[in-house]
C-alpha cells in the first residue's frame, strides 16, 4: 500500500527471469555430466560432417565403379563399396545430412506446432482444449511408423514428404506435454497476480507461461530427435523415405540385406553404426538436458559433485 | 509359483502342435485317393507310364515370392498364381522343352487349305478333377469366357466362331490366317481349359477345376496354397502325394529354408548369391536363358521425349553392359533388341552402345539442354531401382538430371496407365511368340503402348507379320519391325535375364523351363 508503484508479479517471477546466468549454468551442469558431453562431441561431429560432406567424403556419394563393386574394407574404400561399387564411407557421410535434415525440420515442424496447440489449448481451455486434446488423441493412438507410412503413401514418397509425415506425427508429443505443464503454470500465483493486475493474454504467454514450459519442450526436442531420426530410417528402409541415389542410412539398410547371405557385412554394419551413434548421442544429451534443467535433480547432481 | 503354469502348457501345445504338423500329409490326401506310399500295389494303375524306379509319394514344399492375387486362370496376371496353376490345369496345347507348341488336351489338329478353318481332336478319356469328362462343349465354354474376359481375350483376336460337331471335335472358323495361332491358344495358363458347368455355375475363382496332374485343396492368401495328387491325370505322373505352395516374399530367407529342408523348391535365387549357391552341394541350381527381357520407355505423349533423336540421344548415352551387370550380376546377357539369342526369332542388332558425344550432338541438335527425367521404378522388382541408379549417373555425364520415383508396384501400374511419367524401367515376362514380343507394345492401337509410340511402317510391318504363314519371311518381317522399334528408341532394351530356381537335391525330374512354368507332374521326392 505504500509503494503503489512496485509490481508485485515482478517479484513472484523468480523461476523464469534468469536467461544469462541460467543458460550458462544448464550447460556447464550438462558438461560436467561425463556422458551427455560425450553425446555433444559425437553430435559435433556428426553436424560438421553432415554439413561439410563435400569437403569431408572421400567420394562423391553417386561415383560407382561396377569392377569394384562389394569391395570389403581396405585402403581405397575405408568402408568398402556396395553393389554398384560405390564408397561407404562417403555415402554414410552423406547419410548423416539427409537424416540430420529430417530430423531437424521434422521436429522443428512438431515443435512449433505442438507447442502451439499446446498453449492454445491449455490457457484456454474449455471447448477449445476439448477439440484440441481430442484431435491430438486420434493423431497419437496410432503407431508411429505406420501413422507416417500412410501420411507418405497419401503425399507420394520423397524427402520433403518424409520430413512432413514426420512433423506431424511427432506434433500431439509436443501438444500434450505443453497443455500439461501450462495448466499447472496457468494457476501459478505470479500469473494470476499478472493477471488480476490486467496484463494481456499475449503478454502472460510470452513473458510468463513460455518461459516456464520451456525446459520439458527442450528435453523433449533431443529425445524427439533422436525417435525422429528413427522413423526417417525405418520409412527409408521400407523404400518409402528418400529416394535412391540419394544415400539415407535406411535406404542403405534395405540396399544391404540382399547382400548379407554373400558375406558383404560392412554395407549393413556402417549404416547401422552410424544411426545407432545418432540415436545414442542424441539419447545422451536428452538425459544430460532433464538432469540439467530440472532444479530438483540438479542440486542432487551439484551436491554430489561437490562430495 | 503360479507363472509357471502358462509355460507348461505352452510347451504342451507346442508339442500338440508337432504331432498335428506330422499328421499333416495324411489329412491333406482325399480319402478316395489311393496313397502310394501306404498301397504301393496300386502304382501301375495310377501311372501307367513310368513307375519302375518307384521313390513315390511325399509332399513337395515349394517356395514363392508373393501371394497369388486370385486363382482363377483367366482372369490372373499374377505370376505367382500362373505358377500354382501351371500344375492344375492345361491347355489345347503347350510349349514343349524349346517351346513349340505340342499336344496337349488336344491330341492333333487339321487346318485348312485357306488357312481359316482349325480342327482339333481332343484326347479321349482325360476327366476334370470332379470327375467329369473332358467334352468339346467345356473347351468352347472356356474360350468364350477368356474372349469375355478380358486379360487375354486380345490372343483369341483371330478366332471368330467355335464350333463343337461332336465330343470330341472342335472347329476354329478365323477371320486371318494366323500362323502362331497355337502359341496364343496354349502359351500359358491364361488359355486354360476349364469344366462348363463350373464357368456356368461362376465358381472358378474359389474352386479351381482343371485336368492337370494335381488338384487344388485350399488357399489361404498370404500363407500357402495347398494341392494333391491327381491319379487320374492323362500324362505321366504324378509321382508327388501332393505340392504346398507357401509364400515367402524376401529371396534370402527362400534360400535359407531351401539349405535348412524347410522348403524344397525356390521360384527365384537372389543372382549376387549365385557363386556361392553354384559351390553347394545342399543345393540343385536350375539355370537357363529365359524369354523375358528389361528395358527402359520414355513418354513419346511429352516433350522433348516425342523427338525420337532425344530418344536415341539417351539410347547413346547408355551402357547396358554396366546396367546388365549392376541388376542380375552374370545371371543374364545384354541385348539392345527384345528376342534373346536363344530363340529362333533372334534379330542379332546393336545400333547404339554406348557413345556420349554422338548423345551429346543428338541432344544439341534436338536443342535440349537442362533436361530432367523423372524415371518411374518399383521395389517389387529391385533389380529396376538398381538399373535406374546406373541410369541416373550414365545420364549425368552428358548433363540429364535423373529423379527415381520409387513407388508400391500398383501404384506404379496405376501411373503407367495414366501416363504420369517421364520414363519407367520394367520387364516382359513369359513371352514366347515375336507377336508377344511386340505387338501389344509398339503397335500404335497395342494394349500396353503406355509410351505412346506410334510409326505407320511399324504398324504396317506388325499387322503383317501376324498373318505371314512362312516362319522365314515372318522372320524377317519382325527384323525389319525390330529395327525400326530400336532405332526409334519406343524402348530402350538392357537385357535377357537368365531363369534361376533351386530345388533340394532329394528333388528329381524337375527342369526349369524358360518360360518360367514350372511343371511338377513328372517330379518326385526322396
Amino acid at each position: 500500500m505504500t509503494e503503489p508503484t512496485h509490481d508485485p508479479a515482478e517479484e513472484l517471477q523468480a523461476p523464469d527471469e534468469p536467461s544469462e546466468p541460467r543458460w550458462r549454468e544448464t550447460l556447464s551442469a550438462l558438461l560436467k555430466n561425463r556422458l551427455a558431453a560425450a553425446g555433444m562431441i559425437v553430435l559435433a561431429l556428426l553436424i560438421l560432417s553432415a554439413v561439410f560432406a563435400d569437403l569431408v567424403a572421400p567420394y562423391a556419394y553417386t561415383d560407382g565403379d561396377i569392377v569394384r563393386r562389394l569391395e570389403p574394407p581396405g585402403r581405397d574404400h575405408w568402408f568398402g563399396t556396395d553393389e554398384l561399387g560405390r564408397d561407404v564411407l562417403s555415402r554414410v557421410i552423406f547419410g548423416a545430412r539427409v537424416s540430420l535434415q529430417v530430423g531437424a525440420v521434422a521436429v522443428g515442424i512438431s515443435l512449433m506446432v505442438g507447442t502451439l496447440i499446446g498453449l492454445i489449448s491449455g490457457y484456454r481451455g474449455g471447448w477449445i482444449d476439448a477439440v484440441l486434446m481430442r484431435t491430438m488423441d486420434v493423431l497419437f493412438s496410432f503407431p508411429v511408423v505406420l501413422l507416417a507410412i500412410a501420411i507418405v503413401a497419401v503425399l507420394t514418397p520423397s524427402l520433403r514428404n518424409t520430413m512432413i509425415a514426420i512433423g506431424v506425427v511427432f506434433t500431439p508429443i509436443f501438444a500434450r506435454g505443453v497443455r500439461g505443464s501450462v495448466l499447472s503454470v496457468r494457476e501459478e500465483v505470479y500469473v494470476r497476480a499478472s493477471r488480476s493486475l490486467g496484463a494481456s493474454d499475449w503478454r502472460i504467454i510470452s513473458r510468463h507461461v513460455l518461459p516456464n514450459v520451456a525446459a520439458p519442450v527442450i528435453v523433449q526436442t533431443s529425445l524427439s530427435l533422436a525417435f525422429a531420426i528413427l522413423t526417417e530410417a525405418a520409412l527409408s528402409y521400407l523404400g518409402i523415405g528418400v529416394q535412391p541415389p540419394r544415400p539415407a542410412w535406411g535406404l542403405m539398410l534395405l540396399d544391404a540385406q540382399g547382400f548379407i547371405p554373400t558375406g558383404a557385412w560392412w554395407m549393413s554394419l556402417f549404416p547401422g553404426l552410424a544411426i545407432f551413434l545418432t540415436v545414442m548421442a542424441l539419447n545422451l544429451v536428452g538425459d544430460g538436458l532433464r538432469d540439467a534443467l530440472d532444479p530438483k535433480q540438479r542440486s542432487i547432481i551439484q551436491s554430489r559433485g561437490v562430495t | 509359483m503360479r507363472w509357471r503354469y502358462p509355460f507348461a502348457l505352452l510347451a504342451v501345445l507346442a508339442l500338440f502342435a508337432t504331432a498335428c504338423d506330422e499328421g499333416d500329409p495324411v489329412d491333406v490326401d482325399d480319402p478316395t485317393t489311393d496313397d502310394p506310399v501306404d498301397d504301393p500295389v496300386d502304382d501301375p494303375v495310377d501311372d501307367p507310364v513310368d513307375d519302375d524306379e518307384a521313390a513315390v509319394g511325399g509332399t513337395l514344399v515349394a517356395a514363392i515370392g508373393g501371394d497369388p492375387d486370385q486363382l482363377d486362370p483367366h482372369t490372373t496376371t499374377s505370376s505367382f498364381a500362373f505358377t500354382v496353376l501351371e500344375n492344375v490345369y492345361d491347355t489345347l496345347v503347350q510349349p514343349g522343352d524349346d517351346l513349340t507348341p505340342e499336344p496337349a488336351l488336344a491330341e492333333s489338329w487339321e487346318i485348312s487349305d485357306d488357312l481359316l478353318t482349325w480342327t482339333f481332336t481332343l484326347r479321349d478319356g482325360v476327366t476334370f478333377h470332379d470327375g467329369s469328362p473332358l467334352t468339346a462343349a467345356d473347351v468352347v465354354a472356356s474360350f468364350e469366357r477368356i474372349a469375355e474376359e478380358g486379360a487375354n481375350a486380345f490372343r483369341l483376336g483371330a478366332i471368330d466362331a467355335y464350333d463343337a460337331p461332336d465330343d470330341l471335335t472342335v472347329v476354329m472358323e478365323l477371320n486371318r490366317p494366323a500362323p502362331n495361332l497355337l502359341d496364343q491358344i496354349g502359351a500359358f495358363k491364361g488359355m486354360a481349359i476349364a469344366p462348363a458347368a463350373a464357368i456356368e455355375a461362376g465358381t472358378l475363382g474359389d474352386e479351381p477345376i482343371g485336368t492337370g496332374p494335381f488338384a487344388f485343396v485350399s488357399f489361404t492368401p498370404g500363407d500357402n496354397v495347398v494341392l494333391e495328387a491327381n491319379p487320374d491325370y492323362w500324362d505321366d505322373g504324378p509321382f508327388l502325394d501332393g505340392i504346398d505352395f507357401r509364400v515367402i516374399p524376401d529371396e534370402s530367407v527362400k534360400v535359407t529354408n531351401l539349405e535348412t529342408g524347410e522348403v524344397d523348391w525356390i521360384d527365384s535365387v537372389p543372382p549376387q548369391q549365385l557363386d556361392q549357391l553354384e559351390a553347394d552341394d545342399q543345393i540343385v541350381l536350375g539355370r537357363v536363358a529365359g524369354n523375358d527381357y528389361w528395358y527402359m520407355s520414355l513418354n513419346n505423349d511429352r516433350e522433348p521425349f516425342d523427338d525420337p533423336n532425344v530418344r536415341r540421344a539417351i539410347a547413346f548415352a547408355l551402357d547396358i553392359e554396366i546396367i546388365t551387370e549392376a541388376a542380375k550380376f552374370d545371371a543374364a546377357t545384354p541385348n539392345e533388341t527384345a528376342i534373346p539369342e536363344t530363340s529362333f526369332w533372334y534379330f542379332d542388332y546393336a545400333p547404339f552402345g554406348q557413345d556420349l558425344d554422338e548423345a551429346q550432338r543428338l541432344l544439341d541438335e534436338a536443342g535440349v539442354s537442362d533436361l530432367t527425367i523423372d524415371l518411374m521404378v518399383t521395389n517389387e522388382f529391385p533389380e529396376t531401382v538398381t538399373s535406374a541408379q546406373v541410369i541416373a549417373s550414365q545420364l549425368a555425364e552428358v548433363g540429364i538430371d535423373v529423379e527415381i520415383r520409387t513407388e508400391d508396384f500398383s501404384t506404379w501400374l496405376a501411373d503407367q496407365g495414366d501416363g504420369e511419367f517421364d520414363a519407367f524401367a520394367l520387364g516382359w515376362l513369359g513371352n514366347i511368340d515375336p507377336d508377344d514380343f511386340y505387338y501389344a507394345q509398339h503397335h500404335s492401337t497395342g494394349g500396353f503402348n503406355f509410351q505412346g509410340f506410334a510409326d505407320d511402317e511399324v504398324d504396317e510391318l506388325l499387322d503383317g507379320a501376324r498373318v505371314e504363314t512362312d516362319a522365314d519371311a515372318r522372320k524377317e518381317l519382325y527384323a525389319q519391325a525390330a529395327a525400326r522399334i530400336v532405332d526409334l528408341a519406343s524402348y530402350i532394351y538392357f537385357y535377357n535375364p537368365e531363369i534361376l530356381e533351386a530345388w533340394s537335391p532329394e528333388g528329381t525330374g524337375y527342369e526349369a523351363r524358360p518360360d518360367v512354368a514350372p511343371r511338377f507332374a513328372t517330379t518326385r521326392k526322396g
